[in-house]
């Protein structure tokens, strides 16, 4: 019964979030964190963590996920989750693109819905930061990872294993 | 398009989900270079149209641009093809890492590396809120869509999924005449 409702989260969650996978972080902290408790506010930084150091897109930390939550399978039924409304979407859209391409609908509501998620990105940012900020070296931390990522061309795998090393030596 | 066996597909679209680091801007040079340079699979402009229905889907826009390009070459054994060829590596170290991270709790090491990795991951998301706002907010009107929903989630815990919803909504009253 969890899994059905978890694969069900993620398939609404990849069925909404357009513009990249921090997209998809607000409404997860919401369901995952928040209404279920299947994780906590550091386990979720944790996933986040191995979404962003492995290969491919983000999307991987619903494996992690989903292997707390179920094991191998639970892995595997998140990627299906995550993965199939894209494929649906996307072929669709490949298939009209003309009429898509020229929506006046698809358009101005992706207007909307880009900058309101951003407004949603940060309002998340606030109980992860409460979670993983609680003294001056992960202040230090937390600023220098925005600095280089925001400022320079650092690849953000590099900042989070540079972190880590940071983290062994100093906490 | 050309006629390409599934399984060239698959080991391409393999590679490119294994050697996918460094954000979405080198992904798509890579793409570039690897299936229309290189292998000629698809021409410059039919690579373009694929990655603007990979930005304007729901989803990964990488992932997207794949299971475009593999519909155009394959049609839905194509697009699922794709997916799995780029997702699999990433999968599969996530899985691992996973199970590392399961059992190496309460190892007092690992969980100051992890307390130190949690604190970037923080500033990482600040970077992207901060990266993302540059391009999108651009007007009075985008900035109190961003405003709005912040307070929304905040403040007021409202939905996200709902705040979503609505914002596709009130984009559509309120961007439609700017959009025509």
């Amino acid at each position: 019964m969890i899994l059905l409702k978890f694969c069900l989260i993620l398939f609404v969650v990849n069925s909404l979030t357009i513009g990249g996978g921090y997209v998809m972080l607000p409404v997860l902290h919401k369901e995952f964190v928040e209404k279920y408790h299947w994780l906590t506010n550091q386990e979720f930084l944790d996933a986040i963590a191995v979404g962003q150091i492995t290969p491919g897109p983000l999307t991987v930390m619903n494996a992690v996920i989903g292997y707390k939550i179920a094991g191998l399978i639970g892995a595997v039924l998140a990627m299906i989750s995550s993965y199939m409304p894209c494929i649906i979407i996307v072929t669709l859209v490949c298939k009209y693109y003309f009429l898509y391409k020229e929506s006046v609908i698809v358009h101005s509501s992706f207007k909307g819905i880009k900058p309101a998620v951003i407004g949603l990105l940060a309002a998340v940012a606030i109980p992860l930061g409460t979670t993983s900020i609680v003294d001056l070296i992960t202040f230090g931390i937390a600023i220098l990872s925005f600095t280089a990522i925001a400022f320079t061309k650092i690849d953000p795998t590099f900042v989070i294993v540079g972190a880590g090393v940071l983290g062994a030596l100093f906490l | 398009m050309k006629n390409v066996p599934l399984r060239n597909i698959f080991l391409v679209f393999l590679k490119i989900g294994t050697f996918a680091f460094g954000g979405v801007y080198s992904m798509l040079t890579f793409f570039e270079r690897e299936l229309v340079e290189k292998r000629k699979w698809l021409t410059h402009d039919e690579y373009i149209d694929s990655v603007a229905v990979g930005q304007m889907t729901p989803g990964p826009p990488i992932v997207n641009t794949g299971i475009c390009i593999g519909y155009n070459l394959k049609q839905l054994r194509g697009a699922i093809v794709t997916t799995i060829g780029q997702a699999f590596t990433g999968t599969v170290l996530a899985i691992l890492l996973a199970i590392f991270y399961i059992k190496t709790k309460g190892n007092v090491l690992i969980g100051s590396i992890m307390k130190g990795i949690g604190a970037a991951v923080v500033g990482l998301l600040l970077s992207i809120v901060y990266k993302m706002a540059k391009n999108t907010v651009r007007d009075y009107k985008t900035a109190v869509f961003a405003i709005t929903a912040f307070f929304a989630l905040a403040v007021f815990k409202l939905n996200p999924i709902g705040l979503i919803l609505a914002s596709g909504i009130l984009g559509f009253v309120v961007f439609r005449r700017t959009t025509e």
